[in-house]
């Protein structure tokens, strides 16, 4: 696991990441991670907000054609995540919070994908209440995104290691 | 123009607002020891991002349906996400004033944050002309209805403003204050 990170950190692109003193290096993977974090997991309450209740004269199964704006989303914030860890390894990957994230996206899209198939495919419930256990889906999806986020956040608190240098990890 | 106290090449045409406003925002000694604490700048931001996403969510989908996606919702039925969207930008409003007023010298001399004020004004100015002008027109609007090229304009215009607002916020992060200035 140390060699690896410490082959990583050594690449030009992680080099670059990290000590380009452009903001079009760090800053700005970080910045549209933040917008496709927002596109993703915003698309997706407001439709679990509809679901629960909210709008309820907005047909719910027209609500389909933001699914590939949140896939698209998906696709970005996979991408930039994705570079965000070549800049810094050993902080993400030796730090147990960053697992815990990677899970909770897991469940999240699981539930998004349910949803999507069970609920927005459903013609009677296009204009209807939903039943309890489809307004209970979308809750479970609402929570999954606020600890999404809560975890992305954590993780500049919660690193132990920056570089793998500092010790075996 | 009155300078910046141990940067006077800090010095903008607006250098005296920026005094005013930090001599404003100092001082709130409550502010200022909750958020020394990691735990409350954490939660802050957590909150700060929870809004991001509830206003991003709301907006995005309003603006999208005018400008073509979705078009068998009818406008007006998604009138009622907007105290969503007036909720999560309160909820940023007040935790982006907890960092302000927890350390507004990090904030008030840097471009980046002029520019993120500066797209908010405009994002809000659109949003409340559409509110004004465009909302009766497009309210009648039923499933299929395409919308006049006017209000899909302004709604492109808000998606592109509120991803300048993101850019900028997350951009001003990046930019540490050249002095310091005795703490609040």
């Amino acid at each position: 696991m140390q060699h690896f990170l410490l082959w990583m950190e050594a690449t030009d692109f992680s080099t670059w990441l990290r000590e380009s003193e452009s903001i079009w290096a760090f800053p700005t993977i970080l910045t549209v991670h933040t917008v496709s974090m927002g596109f993703l997991a915003g698309i997706s309450a407001t439709i679990d907000l509809r679901i629960l209740g909210v709008a309820p004269r907005a047909p719910l199964l027209e609500m389909k054609r933001f699914l590939p704006v949140m896939w698209f989303s998906l696709c970005v914030s996979i991408v930039t995540g994705v570079t965000l860890v070549i800049a810094y390894p050993t902080k993400a990957l030796t730090n147990p919070i960053f697992y815990l994230k990677l899970i909770l996206i897991a469940i999240a899209l699981m539930v998004v994908r349910m949803i999507g198939r069970r609920v927005l495919s459903d013609p009677p419930l296009d204009l209807t209440p939903a039943p309890r256990n489809v307004k209970g889906l979308a809750a479970i999806s609402i929570v999954c995104w606020l600890l999404v986020i809560w975890a992305g956040r954590a993780l500049p608190y919660t690193y132990g290691l920056l570089f793998a240098t500092e010790g075996k990890p | 123009m009155s300078g910046i106290p141990g940067c006077d090449s800090c010095a903008t045409p607006f250098t005296g607002f920026q005094i005013w406003l930090s001599h404003l925002l100092r001082g709130h000694g409550f502010v200022v020891s909750v958020m020394r604490s990691k735990y409350a700048w954490h939660a802050c931001e957590t909150l700060h991002f929870f809004g991001l996403s509830l206003l991003v969510g709301t907006i995005g989908i309003f603006d999208m349906r005018v400008l073509g996606i979705g078009k068998r919702i009818p406008i007006a039925s998604l009138q009622q996400l907007k105290p969503w969207g007036i909720g999560g930008f309160l909820l940023n409003v007040s935790t982006g004033l907890m960092f302000l007023m927890a350390f507004p010298n990090q904030y008030l001399y840097q471009w980046p944050f002029w520019f993120k004020m500066a797209f908010l004004m405009l994002a809000g100015i659109n949003a409340f002309a559409f509110d004004q002008i465009m909302m009766r027109r497009i309210e009648t609007l039923g499933p299929g209805d395409d919308a006049p090229a006017m209000a899909k304009f302004m709604c492109a215009a808000s998606l592109c403003l509120w991803i300048g607002v993101i850019f900028a916020g997350r951009f001003l992060a990046f930019y540490k204050p050249v002095f310091n200035l005795p703490p609040p």
